[in-house]
């Protein structure tokens, strides 16, 4: 029959479920990576990031061993690799709590093909950047009783007016919000994989897992409303979070990052690096993993068009960085932003950042670029490199150069941050393959439940406002 | 029953599972068979159904509640304890400002008042819900392995001493594709 088609909205042709389904091909397609043996490409992944990831504990160890001077960070670049790579990583972390909470608060169906693939990014996006401060403490085993207020005989507590102390609360609180998140939403699906298990031992081990859930009617009456709800409370604090680790910044007094334009040009461009991210993984997925009846075309789509948004906001936040430092007629503030990182000797970093978060996201006015899965790779790649040289330019360059000459400096990073940044690298992809290998990437239990609701209402699909 | 079980103070509790064709036909049935006066009634469904609270006959949810009172308690916890470390049991001058500075308890603030709330929506359900719960007399039926897949079942839990036979034919006109009896088994 023509006429759902004819209700479609003309300009959203694409659709977010491709084919003919049922409850059951959908359960069936969705657990089948699960299921199959893990394939020689996986294996080969899963090689480098393991190897990455030894990498990281040798340079943990060293660092641990010696001490935190064997790091390039010296005064009076007090902060360097700790706290960009701390940045990048939460940033990253950020798209899977937008995907996840602020997309199904605005009710966009097409959230629910990557929501828990996002959501998992985020619990390992994070966990990559908690190492950094901990490591930065120098000794980690004490820092549970520098940063918490823990009520030792000494009675001395962390100074509760630091963003510091703050960010603490924050990403702690970040953290284990998004794990309880991630984890309620995965009980159905685990509940569906100990169903569909085939032999004792899996079934055994899903099932501890799903914890006896037998779908019941009076718990989907109060799931749905915990799941709201941890989604309404994941919304600001995902806001607060980066606006708290902008304040690192922001609270201090020195030229390029006194700014009150942080928090919200913090939380831009997180969701900017975050969704890239995201990209960067789920075009391989969705390839690989017989995903693309689910992530369609019009996820591609939509997601390169946050991209083009959130860039642009990140571009404004550039521009009156720059434009704040002209008009205030603050000659530090001058000489950082029209001097320094223009033509100091950090500058490379600083074109290949304008570069990579202004220029490049603009390929993205093209449908054909949108949908382009090449296209799509390649810029995600370079948005990551570019907010990584965002977090740079923002922490070095400002204090290399600060207010006295005779306080100037230089930076370079040693062998060992190198590896800490690649071995975080390897962390990362280790937990994601081994996601990949042992639950389902995509939301089974939503995903059915979207079907349902397509096929009652075909326009509620491209609506996304409608139930 | 065998008098065993009795014996051993165990009364195998007793359901009739009967299974739907769609998520509406649930919706209708649940509705029929509870409105037929039976009391103890569930469904198992693969996902949430939009109307089954209603179909099922459910008050209100608890778990809003159980979350704002997460929320206020972190809030306060928060606060009091900022206060408490700043300025009773640490008191100490810097550069002259205020030992209690308000603008500055606001994050910490805030992210224990969302820890807290989050926590409590988490744990507040499985609490709830008897979560975790291994074992369930609806797991005995073989076909119950597909109500997390693409099956939609209602269960209604029998008395002590009634009757299967009477609650197979009021599913059966509820419009249920078919039905089996489900018993405890005692372990």
């Amino acid at each position: 029959m023509a006429a759902p088609n004819l209700s479609r909205d003309p300009l959203e042709p694409l659709p977010l479920l491709e084919g003919k389904h049922t409850d059951k091909t959908i359960n069936d397609s969705l657990l089948e990576h699960v299921w199959r043996g893990a394939g020689k490409g996986w294996w080969a992944l899963f090689a480098c990031a393991l190897s990455a990831l030894s990498l990281l504990a040798i340079a943990i160890c060293w660092t641990l061993y010696k001490g935190i001077g064997v790091w390039g960070n010296n005064i009076p670049v007090g902060w360097a690799f700790g706290i960009i790579n701390f940045v990048w990583w939460i940033g990253i972390g950020h798209a899977g709590t937008l995907i996840s909470a602020i997309l199904l608060l605005f009710q966009q169906k097409w959230r629910t093909s990557i929501n828990r693939f996002a959501e998992a990014m985020t619990l390992f996006a994070v966990i990559c950047a908690l190492l950094f401060p901990l490591l930065h403490t120098g000794r980690p085993w004490f820092a549970a009783y520098w940063l918490m207020p823990y009520p030792s005989v000494q009675r001395i507590w962390p100074q509760f007016k630091s963003p510091l102390t703050w960010d603490v609360f924050a990403v702690s609180t970040y953290f284990t919000i998004s794990l309880l998140f991630w984890f309620l939403g995965l009980v159905p699906d685990l509940a569906a994989l100990r169903d569909s298990s085939k032999s004792k031992t899996k079934r055994m081990i899903y099932g501890l897992f799903a914890m006896g859930w037998r779908g019941s009617g009076r718990h989907w009456a109060e799931y749905k409303w915990a799941y709201l709800l941890l989604a309404g409370l994941s919304t600001p604090l995902v806001l607060s979070v980066h606006t708290i680790v902008s304040f690192d910044f922001a609270v201090s007094v020195l030229p390029g990052w006194h700014t009150t334009i942080f928090p919200p040009y913090f939380v831009a461009g997180a969701v900017f690096s975050g969704f890239a991210m995201v990209l960067t993984w789920m075009l391989p997925a969705r390839e690989f993993l017989g995903l693309k009846h689910v992530v369609t075309l019009k996820h591609l789509d939509n997601m390169a068009k946050i991209l083009l948004v959130t860039g642009m906001m990140v571009t404004y936040g550039y521009v009156m960085e720059h434009f704040v430092a002209w008009y205030s007629g603050n000659p530090y503030e001058f000489s950082e932003f029209f001097r320094v990182r223009q033509h100091g000797p950090m500058a490379p970093i600083y074109w290949l950042m304008m570069f990579c978060n202004c220029v490049v996201p603009q390929i993205f006015w093209s449908k054909r670029a949108r949908t382009n899965i090449l296209v799509l790779w390649f810029a995600s790649i370079l948005i990551n490199v570019g907010m990584w040289c965002e977090r740079f330019t923002i922490v070095i360059t400002s204090l290399h150069r600060d207010f006295i000459p005779s306080s100037w400096g230089n930076y370079s990073p040693t062998w060992v941050d190198i590896s800490l940044f690649i071995g975080t690298i390897g962390l990362f992809s280790t937990l994601f393959l081994l996601f990949l290998k042992f639950v389902p990437a995509v939301a089974v239990t939503e995903i059915k439940e979207l079907r349902h609701e397509l096929d009652h209402d075909p326009t509620a699909e491209t609506a996304g406002v409608t139930h | 029953m065998s008098a065993g079980h009795e014996d051993s103070g165990f009364v195998a509790r007793r359901f009739v599972l009967a299974e739907f064709a769609t998520p509406e036909a649930l919706l209708v049935g649940t509705r029929k068979v509870r409105e037929a006066g039976y009391k103890n009634l569930d469904t198992h469904t693969p996902m949430p159904i939009h109307g089954l609270e209603e179909a099922l006959g459910l008050g209100r949810p608890k778990i809003p509640t159980i979350v704002l009172c997460g929320a206020i308690a972190g809030a306060c916890i928060a606060y009091a304890m900022i206060y408490f470390c700043n300025v009773i049991d640490f008191p100490i001058n810097v550069g002259g400002r205020p030992l209690h500075g308000p603008p500055a308890n606001i994050p910490i603030t805030f992210e224990l008042a969302i820890l807290l709330a989050g926590g409590s929506s988490f744990f507040g359900f499985f609490t709830l819900a008897k979560l975790p719960l291994p074992y369930h007399p609806v797991f005995e039926s073989e076909d119950f392995a597909r109500a997390a897949v693409d099956a939609y079942f209602l269960s209604v839990e029998l008395p002590p001493e009634g009757e299967a036979d009477k609650v197979f034919a009021e599913v059966q006109t509820a419009g249920a594709l078919s039905a089996e009896l489900v018993t405890e088994s005692e372990r």
